[in-house]
């Protein structure tokens, strides 16, 4: 035996029945308007029918504002909403959250659909996406041979890192379209390429359609290149834009991801060069302070000839060093090359050999500047370039070093390397020379 | 000594792909910052990151650009240059 219930009673447990099936609320529901009226308060009501039958609906201010069109009667829409019952009236209607014009409404149901599908089966999931290539050799492009989409890839792929472009010429719209670009994914798969470009110019919505169509998307999601897609549409993302690795808002914009900058290339090599460059300058450092010590060891008989190869090198130096150096070592040179003049021959030596420790001393202050001067520069912004060449070791050559091989041409840097009476070699920045060892003493 | 000279000893340095010697450069570079090399290595891993560099250099600067479009046709696959 059932209670007696009031008729609000009833009309409210319909209701709770109705708002809670799924399959009343948020649906989309097809048909033709009729009966429209515009409510002041800026409601509108109206009766959305099609052949066999009709239901009235409820579309409020809100989300009429919404809407991209006006609705008038007798025009074929898709609304998407949810049944209500009124309960004042005992009437059901649908009260509409949004509409779309029919056959695009239609269109966007399926792709709502398809969307739905593929985000099931995972196609969208961020952990599908493969990283694109760094330095692809072959960029492979999926879109109309004559296109603006092409032209703006050649073009900017033109300023690029180097890479050849291999167009799959398609179709991207009207009948056939779909098919057409998945056989050029799977051409491209077939027949090389590291990346694939697929898409095409901006558009109108149907324009772009086949980017939305199903083969499309799978055809994408089971290619073994990873895919940029490059549909021109500036707010919704087409399907093909979902599956795709990843996203460019253009063509052009798909090019620029599909290949590095050529000038940060560059200047990624100069800094890693400028390591290079500052653990051999540490390097040739430590083996300059060794040279050094060989230096002093010198016999007088060579005095000369490396007085005229330290004048060179200070000289050199000069040009390089601060205005107070050169200003002590052209003062020096001057009285070298007066003093010079007014000596016998015979006393010459004497001076010269006072002359190689003034320079000596000079040199090395010369050099101990230079290397702070060089250190300085390395955090400054001349080029990669220079700072190779400041320390490059064939200049260390060229500033009248010179270094000691064995036979072998191998490099000695200490004195327990060398016996008496072996051969070696001396390389200096014009050739080298053949020596037997004399003598050998430690420090 | 010869056995860990660098991984270019195993392929001429003009053969190599952009990316090959990008690594190859800064695995150089590395060992160079990991010292304890003599002269005479670090002057031949020095020459070798030059090598390197300049082949980098002129793979950005020289490398030519094919342009090409890809078709079936009955005979099978056909290239031909586009433009």
């Amino acid at each position: 035996m059932s209670a007696v219930i009031s008729v609000s009673e009833l009309n409210e447990r319909a209701k709770a029945v109705i708002s809670a099936d799924a399959s009343l609320n948020d649906v989309w529901v097809s048909g033709e308007i009729s009966n429209l009226t515009k409510q002041s308060s800026g409601h509108y009501y109206f009766t959305l029918k099609d052949t066999k039958s009709e239901i009235r609906c409820t579309l409020f201010r809100g989300a009429r504002n919404s809407l991209q069109f006006e609705p008038s009667e007798s025009m074929k829409v898709a609304a998407f909403g949810s049944v209500d019952l009124y309960v004042v009236r005992g009437s059901y209607q649908f009260n509409v959250a949004t509409m779309r014009r029919s056959g695009v409404g239609d269109l966007y149901l399926a792709l709502e659909e398809l969307k739905k599908k593929l985000k099931a089966e995972g196609l969208f999931d961020e952990e599908r996406k493969r990283a694109i290539p760094k330095y692809p050799m072959t960029v492979g492009v999926v879109t109309s041979p004559t296109g603006a989409a092409i032209h703006d890839i050649i073009k900017v792929a033109g300023k690029r890192f180097p890479a050849n472009i291999l167009l799959a010429p398609v179709l991207v719209q009207g009948d056939g379209a779909a098919a057409s670009i998945c056989k050029g994914i799977e051409l491209l798969n077939n027949y090389g390429a590291d990346v694939l470009i697929v898409g095409r110019g901006g558009g109108s919505a149907e324009d772009l359609w086949a980017f939305n169509e199903e083969a499309v998307a799978r055809a994408i999601s089971s290619s073994k290149i990873p895919v940029i897609s490059a549909v021109g549409h500036e707010t919704d993302f087409t399907v093909a834009d979902l599956v795709a690795d990843v996203r460019a808002a253009t063509p052009s914009a798909a090019a620029e991801i599909a290949l590095p900058d050529i000038s940060s290339e560059m200047r990624n090599i100069g800094n890693v060069m400028m390591r290079a460059s500052g653990s051999l300058m540490y390097c040739i450092s430590v083996m300059q302070n060794d040279f050094r010590i060989l230096d002093s060891k010198l016999s007088p008989r060579r005095a000369k000839e490396k007085v005229d190869a330290e004048l060179r090198n200070v000289n050199d130096m000069s040009k390089r060093s601060s205005f107070a150096l050169r200003s002590v070592i052209g003062s020096k040179t001057g009285s070298f090359v007066t003093a010079d003049a007014k000596l016998s021959p015979r006393r010459a030596k004497s001076i010269v050999d006072q002359y190689v420790l003034a320079l000596d001393d000079i040199s090395s202050s010369a050099d101990a500047s230079l290397l702070r001067l060089m250190s300085g520069k390395m955090k400054d912004t001349i080029s990669a370039e220079q700072r190779m060449n400041a320390i490059d070791p064939m200049k260390v050559l060229e500033r009248g070093y010179s270094f000691v091989t064995d036979d072998k041409g191998k490099a000695l840097t200490s004195v327990s390397q060398i016996s008496r009476g072996s051969d070696v070699e001396i390389r200096m920045k014009d050739g080298s020379a053949k020596a037997k060892v004399n003598e050998v003493k430690g420090k | 000594m010869s056995k860990d000279d660098g991984k270019d000893g195993n392929k001429d340095v003009k053969e190599m792909t952009f990316e090959e010697s990008l690594k190859a450069l800064e695995e150089l570079v590395d060992m160079l910052e990991n010292g304890g090399l003599d002269l005479d290595k670090s002057l031949d891993i020095y020459e070798n990151a030059v090598k390197l560099r300049d082949h980098c250099r002129d793979i950005l600067e020289k490398s030519e650009r094919r342009v090409q479009k890809i078709m079936e046709t009955s005979e099978g696959i056909k290239k031909e240059d586009i433009q």
